[in-house]
């Protein structure tokens, strides 16, 4: 470990924490989006004449929740690919 | 990885024109040409395509589609077409590139606008809008920011997507990727619907009047 670079070590630690952040950022918006899918089809079985306004809502507000996900997954592209850090110090 | 991302094909008065703009191009004149042959061959398909499109637009606006059809059914065939080109060998998908659903977003940004003030006048929308005038910061920061959250989210499905198929084909280059590519056509084809409801939802918004309870 003493005679590692500088930037050895950043690139180490953007891999691990890209790894940790996407793990976390699809893990949350999945379960949400399970429950509003459970929700919804709850909904459908209860009321099939309303089933047409509630898949339209849902791909909605699925395309919301899987939003965040994304913005994870972009985070994570820049940090593995365009490492800021990466270019302001060495 | 190199090739993955848009490259720099070349420059026209030091504006560096990019792959992803000239599949623009290829994508435009096969739009055109489909239309053009499908609409005197087959015209019930162009048909469809339209009723359905009016429908969607009608039940998410909660008003006639008319004025606002010509501008979200385009809106709604080219990021169709843009999220599926990229399934043809050396043309690359516009909307991997960053700049391409941003640009999109910021169209989407300014029509709802545009189409405010047209239904109700300058001073009426800018009324409507800084109805509670302390409302007026929040309401400016969420246009900007579902902005950005619009074009993001197209950019980075589509970019997550193809990254998955690139990153199968290094590790299986036969067979399994095709089961991939079809996932990648139908989010592709799912996150044109969600850019034109979207759309469609932000316009709707911005056409609601505040005052109309108060005058019935």
């Amino acid at each position: 470990m003493a005679e590692m670079e500088p930037g050895t070590l950043i690139t180490l630690v953007t891999v691990i924490v890209s790894g940790v952040a996407i793990l976390l950022g699809t893990l949350t918006p999945a379960i949400v989006e399970g429950r509003a899918v459970l929700k919804a089809l709850e909904g459908m079985t209860r009321q099939p004449e309303a089933a047409n306004d509630l898949r339209t809502t849902l791909i909605i507000s699925m395309a919301l929740l899987e939003s965040t996900a994304i913005y994870v997954l972009l985070i994570c592209l820049i940090l593995i690919f365009a490492n800021p850090l990466l270019e302001r110090f060495f | 990885m190199e090739g993955f991302f848009p490259q720099v094909i070349f420059t026209i008065f030091d504006i560096p024109v990019r792959d992803t703009v000239i599949s623009t191009w290829i994508m435009m004149a096969i739009i055109v040409g489909v239309a053009a042959v499908v609409g005197r061959r087959w015209p019930a398909a162009l048909e469809m395509l339209v009723d359905f499109l009016i429908d969607t637009i009608s039940s998410v606006m909660g008003r006639p589609a008319g004025p606002y059809l010509p501008f979200l059914g385009t809106l709604a065939i080219f990021v169709a077409v843009a999220n599926v080109i990229g399934i043809v060998p050396l043309v690359v998908s516009p909307t991997r590139d960053v700049n391409t659903p941003v640009a999109l977003a910021l169209v989407v940004f300014f029509s709802v606008y545009y189409f405010g003030i047209r239904a109700k006048g300058l001073w009426g929308y800018f009324k409507d809008l800084a109805s509670p005038i302390f409302m007026l910061p929040m309401e400016l920061i969420s246009h900007v920011s579902r902005t950005l959250s619009l074009g993001l989210r197209l950019f980075g499905n589509i970019v997550s997507t193809e990254l998955i198929v690139a990153v199968v084909f290094a590790l299986v280059p036969l067979f399994v990727p095709l089961l991939l590519v079809a996932f990648s056509m139908l989010t592709g084809v799912l996150q044109a619907y969600v850019f034109t409801v979207l759309a469609a939802t932000y316009i709707g918004a911005g056409l609601e009047s505040m005052n109309n309870e108060q005058k019935k």
